[in-house]
């Protein structure tokens, strides 16, 4: 086990390689320059260019950049000036990590208990009515979801902050319901079909034919054997909920690191471009491997390799 | 009842609730109620406080309210004393004295002197700080050598002496005194600056304030954060409002809600056509005019001969309607432009608006406009022309200009075919700024409330922003008088100005097109908001509420 998560761990340390140089070199290719100000002469241009580095031969910059990130240090940023790029998403990354898991804990939740609502229902007008939920939970990304909320509970019954963060919890509702909604379709669509199939084995016929109770046969076996797959689904939904996030973020100006790096690409803001891409890099190859051991863990029958 | 119901049933019971309570006002009181405190938006977060190095107008919002200069904009774009007694102009015109008032005093209880004055120049022209606004400070002695790195800071013609700051200018600068309310020359403390290194700026801790208020709970990133009154500044006695809570609201939609909300005392609605018009006819709309411009640069360095030949350019100017360009592309935001400068920046020596003044009487004429643009083309020997009209994506006034501008051009104007070209703001101004387009739609905006702001803009052909890079020497010759020889003369400037004005229009080195104005929705019982057309765009100073 040991040696698998170190063999991925180097995976992942070159694949974060990659995404840097990519990154990079495609950043190149944006127009402009970061200095955001029309007022600028091109001789004060070329002196901040000058200032900043940039006036060096690309290969230079790049192994400049390689170097100082394997310090750890991502630079400074362009447009928030003084600011360092580690700062500005360290103070970033707990607010988007807050919503994320609220978000992962209110669409697990919901989506287990509709799923198996779904299941011992099958084929009931419940169970249909929900299926048409769930599909468009999955079919429906999240910012469409998240204007819709706005306009019902923010605009028109005015039950909840339209927009803000960190004054009170309720300003965390709408965006958590907006990013929740695609992990609880996906879940309960899972655990409806992994449910029936449960409820249908010949250990569930045994222990109905021993007298436990619907409920008991629900809690204490169905539901544990129709977890596993969910378990495999959480590294997936993670990543989904990271990128939905970016969104989201900007549609009820959350002060996350999804708005950071929707913002810094129009402003030309190179090092934070840079930082906030390796940062959601690693993150995601970090959930995977957490998911594929996890995994690996509860299901014995999976050999990593 | 089944157990799904149940849960339903508590979950809808939960939502109305939540929905009661908030309805019966328990999640806090009518904010725009309380007296001790304001509520305003920004649009942007806070980039930095390291006031050499601001250059964004939220930021510089967030600087003037929390630090104070020699001088400051009072309600009617005068600059009135602030930390200054008073300011003393030699009579030659280059040079300042600033005489400080005593016991000034940071927001830390340290003493506030004439050193950190000369410090804050110093610093935003040194080429270590990399200031975007150094040019700001060109003008002032050796700044520009100082800037490229070829004299040393010290050698900056500020200094200063027990309570008095000397300016020593190379020419006389009539923007001067306009300078000295800028938020990138109020005073800095070497001693703290140098202390706080490279996270200076970076927090509100990481600043020390001298102006009305002090800002607290900025931690570098976040979207709420409120600026106290600071009593030590040396007007607190005149300073009402305790508190000013502050947040960050990017969508001029929610901005609007939260106003009819009560939560900010301030919304923005001249974003778009469709939000002005949304919101026009509500009673608390107030109209604030911008010193900036929309005009189009014809690219006249001989790449693309059609624009190189003046009676081209003379027939697209004449068959331009600028004022129906305007209201379609605008909706009413704009005003139609009568020259390069816009309009309500200063007032002429006469006292009209500067922009009145110099009008040069820019016409739409289509029989004139088709006549000249045969000849022009028999000129340069084609018969028809192509031509892009460069603008950005970004900006659906700028669309609408040019969806205009094609569709008016190409029936009125016979043989002409007009490609639309919209790229990102970064790109226009990359693209703009090395000749790389025919036509472009340029904005700009003045730096203080004089001519000069506008019209340095086309002193020589290549230095500066004359991306059309023409060079018209009775406009060069106007504008070299209004800096140098006629700089102490009112009168003689207005008039190099409407000279400078009217050479434009006879060589149509450009086509104006629209002068900004911002609309707001404003809280009527916030009194004494003082909301400037170029430097602070809103000051707070003595802002207070009353009870209605």
């Amino acid at each position: 086990m040991t040696k698998y998560i170190l063999k991925r761990l180097i995976i992942l340390l070159f694949t974060l390689w990659i995404v840097i140089t990519l990154t990079f070199f495609l950043m190149q290719i944006m127009p402009g320059t970061p200095f955001n100000n029309p007022h600028l002469s091109a001789q004060a241009i070329a002196q901040m260019n000058e200032t900043y580095g940039l006036d060096k031969p690309l290969w230079q910059q790049y192994l400049t950049y390689l170097v100082n990130a394997l310090h750890g240090d991502l630079g400074t940023s362009f447009q928030y000036q003084n600011q360092s790029v580690s700062m500005l998403i360290g103070q970033r990354l707990p607010i988007s990590a807050q919503l994320g898991l609220q978000a992962l804990v209110v669409g697990l939740v919901v989506g287990l208990w509709l799923g198996s609502v779904s299941a011992r229902h099958q084929n009931s007008k419940l169970d249909g009515t929900l299926g048409v939920f769930s599909t468009l939970g999955i079919a429906m990304p999240s910012f469409i979801i998240a204007i819709a909320l706005l306009y019902l509970f923010g605009y028109e019954w005015q039950l909840f902050p339209v927009s803000g963060w960190g004054d009170s919890f309720s300003e965390t509702v709408l965006p958590t319901l907006a990013l929740a909604a695609a992990p609880a379709a996906v879940t309960a669509r899972f655990v409806r079909s992994e449910m029936i199939e449960s409820l249908h084995s010949d250990y569930i016929e045994l222990a109905r034919a021993k007298g436990l109770s619907d409920k008991e046969l629900v809690n204490h076996h169905a539901y544990r054997n129709s977890l596993i797959p969910v378990l495999t689904l959480i590294g997936p939904m993670a990543a989904n909920l990271l990128t939905g996030s970016v969104l989201v973020e900007n549609i009820f100006s959350i002060p996350g690191i999804g708005q950071q790096f929707v913002s810094s690409i129009p402003t030309k803001d190179f090092p934070v471009i840079m930082g906030t891409t390796i940062v959601y890099a690693a993150m995601l190859m970090f959930m995977i491997l957490v998911t594929d051991v996890l995994t690996a863990v509860v299901d014995p029958r999976v050999r990593l390799q | 009842m089944e157990t799904w119901k149940k849960w339903t049933l508590a979950a809808a019971a939960v939502l109305v609730v939540a929905g009661g309570t908030r309805a019966a006002g328990w999640w806090g009181a009518d904010k725009s109620k309380d007296k001790n405190t304001l509520n305003y938006a920004l649009v942007t977060e806070i980039q930095t406080m390291d006031l050499s190095k601001q250059v964004d107008q939220y930021s510089s919002t967030i600087a003037g309210n929390t630090g104070a200069n020699l001088l400051r904009m009072d309600a009617d774009g005068k600059p009135v004393p602030d930390l200054a007694k008073s300011v003393d102009v030699s009579e030659d015109g280059k040079t300042y004295i600033a005489h400080l008032r005593s016991g000034l005093k940071w927001s830390d209880g340290s003493s506030l002197t004439a050193k950190d004055f000369v410090y804050s120049w110093q610093r935003i022209v040194d080429p270590k700080t990399a200031s975007q606004y150094a040019y700001l400070a060109s003008g002032v002695q050796n700044a520009d050598d100082i800037t490229a790195g070829k004299k040393p800071v010290s050698d900056l013609g500020v200094s200063a002496d027990g309570d008095t700051i000397t300016f020593k200018l190379d020419n006389p600068m009539p923007q001067f005194k306009s300078l000295l309310t800028f938020t990138n020359f109020m005073p800095q403390k070497q001693s703290f600056v140098e202390k706080q290194g490279s996270k200076y700026g970076t927090t509100a801790e990481k600043q020390i304030y001298s102006g009305p208020y002090k800002l607290e709970g900025w931690n570098g990133t976040n979207n709420k954060f409120k600026t106290v009154k600071n009593d030590n500044y040396w007007d607190a006695k005149n300073v009402k409002t305790k508190t000013v809570n502050w947040q960050v609201v990017k969508k001029p939609e929610t901005a609007v809600e939260l106003y009819k909300k009560g939560e900010i005392d301030r919304a923005g609605i001249y974003n778009s056509p469709e939000i002005y018009k949304a919101n026009k006819n509500n009673k608390d709309v107030t109209k604030v005019p911008q010193a900036a411009s929309t005009y189009l640069e014809y690219n006249q360095t001989g790449k693309n001969k059609f624009l190189a030949n003046e009676k081209i350019r003379q027939a697209l100017n004449m068959a331009t309607n600028r004022a129906e360009a305007t209201k379609q592309a605008s909706g009413g935001i704009f005003d139609t432009a009568t020259g390069l400068v816009s309009n309500n920046l200063t007032k002429a020596a006469n006292g009209q608006d500067l922009a009145t003044f110099v009008n040069p009487g820019y016409e739409y004429d289509k029989d004139k406009a088709s006549q000249l643009f045969a000849e022009g083309l028999k000129e340069v020997g084609e018969t028809k022309m192509d031509v892009t009209l460069l603008g950005d994506a970004d900006t659906p006034i700028t669309k609408n200009y040019i969806d205009y501008l094609k569709q008016a051009w190409e029936s009125n104007l016979k043989g002409i075919s007009v490609t639309e070209k919209f790229v990102p703001f970064k790109q226009r101004l990359q693209d703009q700024q090395s000749q790389n387009f025919d036509i472009v739609l340029n904005n700009w905006t003045g730096d203080y409330p004089d001519g000069s702001t506008f019209y340095d803009l086309f002193k020589s052909p290549t230095a500066g922003n004359n991306d059309g890079q023409f060079k018209n020497q009775a406009y060069i010759d106007a504008i070299t008088k209004a800096d140098g020889s006629d700089a102490n003369d009112p009168v003689a400037r207005s008039n190099d100005f409407k000279t400078a004005e009217a050479a434009l229009k006879d060589q149509a080195n450009i086509n104006p097109l629209g002068s900004w104005n911002a609309y707001y929705l404003v809280r009527p019982n916030v009194k004494n908001v003082v909301m400037n057309s170029t430097g602070l765009p809103i000051d707070l100073t003595h802002a207070y509420r009353t009870d209605k």
